[in-house]
């Protein structure tokens, strides 16, 4: 019983400890991607351990029983899907309102992509009215 | 410069008053009157594990057939103030595919969590408001991802109307059972569940007023979304 207490405690621990490091990754970061991408990636894992953690701890006490761990796996299972997508529409609502990146990055593919697409459709649309004349 | 100035002082003497107000009130001691007559009564009475939903549904039930008013009005009045003989949906966005795919796969588990939280109002935390409010989320969700997405109008209508109907038709069966108004007749007249309390099958009227409080509240809510969603449309 002690057993499933301790390592309930140990992940809440961690998942403590990840909540941390988002909340610097948040301040110690230069620009939003970078933000973000530190901070929604720790806190999906330091709330997946303190909530598991907490099912399990509970289950090592003498009030807890079993729906405690089901009820806070549901809600872990719900947060480790929503996160994810809600961090993904926040980036690129982002980087569609022309929010820069940082002057350190080297690369931005997806610029690249969107001004070729651009590029394809403007060389298309000539060709096609030259077509029908 | 000066006007703020003047707000924030003015703030701060109200704040003073405030607190000064509160300053003599004994929180934490031992000075319920009605409040503990509930505490006491709630089961035997209405066989509602949650005193909360208990109050509000059964001893004071008057006030959430209010509310409900007040929300029904609240969704004519953007209904009638933002009316249009055409409207369309002008979102021009698609959202990407992963939003899309997400919210393909969540809309139904968060329909299946609101319908839990207004189902399970007598047991746990909750009732037909959050409910409702959950379900309503779920359609929003749709109007974000989906360009085209629209709510089925009619049946969302009708169900609004007839679970308003429902509402006071429950309220005035008591009424004629030989009670008064929303008298809980399946609780203290047919005595459905006095035996299992704390479980599903009990709660007299509470979980079918609150399912009804729920489809109301979700409809209606989706509606004033849908209201605000549109724009009018040169023919």
């Amino acid at each position: 019983m002690n057993a499933l207490a301790a390592i309930g405690e140990v992940l809440v621990l961690l998942g403590t400890f990840f909540y941390f490091l988002s909340a610097l990754g948040l301040i110690r970061m230069p620009d939003v991607y970078n933000r973000m991408q530190t901070s929604t990636k720790s806190a999906t894992l330091g709330s997946l351990g303190v909530m598991v953690g907490v099912g399990i701890w509970a289950l090592g006490t003498d009030f807890g029983s079993i729906p405690w761990l089901t009820k806070t796996i549901v809600i872990a299972v719900f947060l480790l899907l929503t996160n994810p997508i809600s961090a993904h529409a926040l980036i690129r609502a982002a980087y569609k309102s022309g929010i820069p990146l940082w002057e350190g990055s080297v690369v931005d593919k997806y610029r690249e992509h969107l001004e070729a697409k651009e590029r394809e459709e403007v060389e298309e649309t000539p060709a096609e009215e030259g077509g029908e004349e | 410069m000066l006007k703020r100035a003047l707000a924030i002082i003015l703030l701060l003497i109200v704040g003073y008053w405030l607190a000064q107000g509160l300053a003599g009130v004994p929180f934490g001691q031992d000075k319920m009157l009605v409040g503990q007559y509930y505490l006491d009564n709630v089961k035997q009475q209405t066989g509602a594990v949650n005193a909360v939903t208990a109050v509000v549904v059964n001893y004071r039930g008057f006030d959430t057939l209010g509310e409900v008013t007040v929300l029904f009005i609240a969704s004519t009045g953007v209904g009638a103030l933002l009316w249009r003989r055409k409207k369309e949906r002008t979102a021009r966005t698609e959202g990407s595919i992963v939003l899309t795919t997400g919210t393909r796969l969540l809309v139904p588990f968060v329909m299946l969590f609101g319908a839990y939280i207004f189902i399970h109002g007598h047991l746990t935390p909750g009732g037909g408001f959050p409910g409702g409010a959950t379900i309503a989320t779920a359609f929003l969700l749709l109007y974000l991802a989906f360009i085209t997405y629209e709510i089925p109008h009619k049946g969302f209508e009708k169900t609004e109307g007839i679970a308003g109907m429902s509402y006071v038709i429950v309220g005035l069966i008591g009424l004629s059972i030989g009670g008064y108004f929303l008298f809980d007749w399946i609780w203290q007249t047919w005595n459905f569940g006095t035996e299992n309390v704390g479980r599903l099958l009990s709660g007299g009227f509470i979980p079918i007023i609150y399912t009804i409080i729920g489809l109301k509240v979700g409809t209606e809510l989706s509606g004033i979304i849908d209201n605000m969603l549109k724009e009018e449309v040169s023919e």
